[in-house]
């Protein structure tokens, strides 16, 4: 294991019901570097992502997942977000009943009271949300409706990158955060995205575009295919990909 | 006294063991309908035999003088408080629905001589709260409510209880929601760690044009059954809806039937069943539209979820249809909390525990919602919390 890594993925295998899908996949993720993941549909890599924050859907059934140095394979998903691991979904689920602003100061608050801060009232969680909300762009009644409830597709991802920015994870976990974002979504989500970067936070940008990348600049690609990462580059091989698919990436 | 010994008993008989003078009517009502066991419809999923076996002392109610407070009071079946200026007063019951469907709503009018009156004056918003403080009682005692006409009334209900048991409940409003008013009914019944029980029979008569809006909020654990008769005229609407949230081996829920009786009536019922532990919920629910209820529209709904593998849901909705002029519609869904929401809510750090109760709130929040006003609404939202902790630590 790198000493100079935030995670380390070591062979990992996990299935989805009977499906093999992560086939011994390695990955290593820097501190305060973006790594973009691309490959083709169907390939694993949202399931790498519910891998990661321990979603009930994915058993491991081989290697290991290490975060700070520590195995977290065993360890449940709300520990695993209180230490910091985060996951925008690409398809964020809706919850009618429960208040946008509720479960936002919810979801800060146990994460303060993790860390032995004091909880926020809702005066002053206001407060805090209102800069967020004009960066993103988001109007104020947002964060007064249910949570993703007939929300638009471009609402759901702003509404992900607003828990984002709130609960200042370690390392981030974008699953194609840009699919069905208009333009000036797309930059807005941008900004949040790189407002977070701040040398020491990790992210892992899942994407099947060029155009967020010209955005926040990544610093590896890593190719996805399979169950596995079958390559690993810099930002210049964005373009290769664009242009000739995967079918022509060799395995290194 | 054992409520049991009532069992095929003549008119005769049943008015000497109740000592009860003349009204032949309702004696015989009574014995022709008889004391409900296991078979009875209306008592199918409740343990009525239990109650009825237990031996109980029958406190009659001495009314005395009524107090000045804030709210209604009733204590152990007595007037103990009214605010200024409400019409509240003790008189002999004028009028039972003789077809009532409930035999228990004839027993606790033959168990109550007189009965309480009360006229709502005006948009009045009025709080009547009923406490218990006797143990191994048998407490009857009956309310005759009416509005004004034009009027749009509310009333809040609230149950307290001093640490009894053994005791038994048998209460109930004979409503009468006059032409073009307004009624709103807030029943907000609590029962933590209680260990009294409740039979409560009511009928409620709907004008022409009138509105009924009851709902009901019964948590915790107990034994309690609400038996609603429910009568509409020509374009009268009722809108009834009832959250559940149970745990232990809690047994409480409604039994109603919606009868449509003039043209253009509309009726919604909504029911919202929470079910944890071993408890058992209950929504057996009769609409039943007659020939003279042309034009009308009927809905009722009942949604379950699940929270503990024991827990169970009788919900029985039925229609019973005469005439082919209307729309009707209903059904009944038992399920459990969305995995795919909880998952949602625990990957943003949020504990297994207060996930579930994020998520049982929500599901109830839209009737919760439906209170208009935000200080009974944080009290209902308040009792919930309570109740959740019973049964879960907290996180
Ligand atoms: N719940 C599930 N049940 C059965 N199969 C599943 C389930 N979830 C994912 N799969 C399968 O696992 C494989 C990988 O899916 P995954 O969602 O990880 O792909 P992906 O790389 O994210 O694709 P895309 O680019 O389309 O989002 C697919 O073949 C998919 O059908
Ligand atoms: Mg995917």
């Amino acid at each position: 294991m790198s000493t100079n890594s935030i995670m380390t993925i070591e062979n990992l295998q996990a299935k989805i019901g009977d499906k093999e899908i992560l086939k011994g996949l390695n990955l290593q993720l820097e501190p305060g570097k973006v790594h973009a993941i691309m490959g083709p549909n169907g390939a694993g890599k949202s399931t790498l992502s519910k891998t990661l924050v321990g979603h009930y859907d994915v058993t491991v059934t081989g290697g290991d997942i290490f975060y700070k140095g520590k195995s977290i394979k065993e360890m449940e998903a709300e520990e695993r977000a209180l230490e910091g691991i985060f996951l925008s979904f690409q398809h964020p689920v809706e919850i009618p009943g429960v208040n946008n602003a509720y479960f936002l100061r919810s979801a800060l608050n146990a994460k303060r009271k993790h860390e032995g801060k004091e909880e926020l009232n809702a005066a002053e969680f206001l407060r805090l949300m209102r800069g967020h909300l004009e960066m993103l762009g988001m109007k104020s009644d947002m964060i007064s409706r249910s949570l993703n409830e007939g929300f638009s597709g471009g609402e759901k991802k702003r509404n992900e990158i607003l828990q984002m920015l709130i609960l200042e994870p370690e390392v981030i976990i974008l699953d194609e955060i840009d699919s069905g974002l208009d333009i000036d979504a797309l930059r807005a989500v941008s900004e949040g995205i790189n407002k977070m970067k701040d040398g020491k936070r990790s992210f892992l940008v899942i994407t099947h575009y060029s155009r967020i990348l010209d955005y926040i600049k990544p610093d590896y690609i890593h190719v996805l295919k399979d169950g596995r990462i079958i390559k690993t580059a810099g930002p210049e091989l964005v373009a290769q990909l664009e242009e000739h698919g995967y079918d022509t990436i060799e395995e290194e | 006294m054992k409520l049991s010994t009532l069992k095929n008993t003549q008119t005769q008989e049943l008015s000497t063991l109740l000592q009860v003078k003349g009204r032949e009517q309702l004696l015989e009502r009574f014995c022709s309908i008889g004391l409900p066991d296991k078979q009875s419809e209306a008592y199918r999923y409740f343990d009525v035999e239990k109650l009825l076996e237990s031996d109980y002392t029958v406190t009659p109610a001495f009314p005395g003088a009524i107090g000045i407070g804030e709210k209604v009071i009733i204590i152990d079946g007595v007037v103990s408080t009214a605010p200024k200026g409400l019409r509240i007063y003790y008189k002999e019951c004028e009028s039972a629905d003789m077809e009532h469907f409930d035999p228990m709503y004839f027993l606790s009018h033959l168990l109550s001589p007189v009965i309480i009156k009360i006229e709502v004056d005006g948009d009045a918003e009025l709080e009547i709260e009923h406490r218990f403080t006797k143990s191994n009682s048998l407490v009857p005692y009956r309310i005759v409510l009416h509005n004004q006409a034009n009027r749009h009334a509310t009333i809040y209900e609230s149950f307290t209880a001093d640490d009894i048991e053994n005791t038994l409940v048998l209460y109930g409003y004979d409503m009468h929601v006059a032409q073009d008013s307004t009624l709103r009914v807030v029943k907000m019944h609590s029962m933590i760690d209680s260990r009294y029980a409740m039979i409560a029979s009511h009928k409620v008569n709907v004008a022409k044009q009138a509105n009924a809006l009851i709902k009901s909020f019964d948590l915790g654990g107990g034994q309690a059954l609400q038996l609603m008769k429910i009568e509409l005229d020509t374009y009268a609407h009722v809108d009834a809806s009832h959250l559940l949230y149970l745990n232990k081996d809690s047994k409480r829920g409604t039994v109603s039937q919606m009868i449509h009786k003039g043209e253009h009536s509309t009726s919604k019922q909504e029911a919202k069943n929470i079910l944890d532990g071993k408890a058992r919920g209950i929504f057996d629910a009769l609409i039943k539209v007659e020939h003279s209820a042309r034009y009308s529209k009927a809905e009722q709904n009942s949604k379950a979820i699940l929270l503990h593998k024991e827990a169970y849901m009788a919900a029985k909705p039925q229609l019973e249809i005469y005439i082919d002029e209307l729309e009707a519609s209903h059904g009944a869904t038992t399920g459990q909390l969305s995995e795919k929401q909880l998952f949602y809510l625990q990957s943003r750090g949020i504990s297994y525990t207060e996930a579930r109760k994020i998520l049982v709130i929500a599901f109830a929040n839209t009737l919760i919602e439906t209170v208009k006003d935000t200080r009974q609404q944080e009290q209902i939202k308040a009792a919930f919390e309570e109740v959740f902790y019973t049964t879960h630590q907290r996180g």
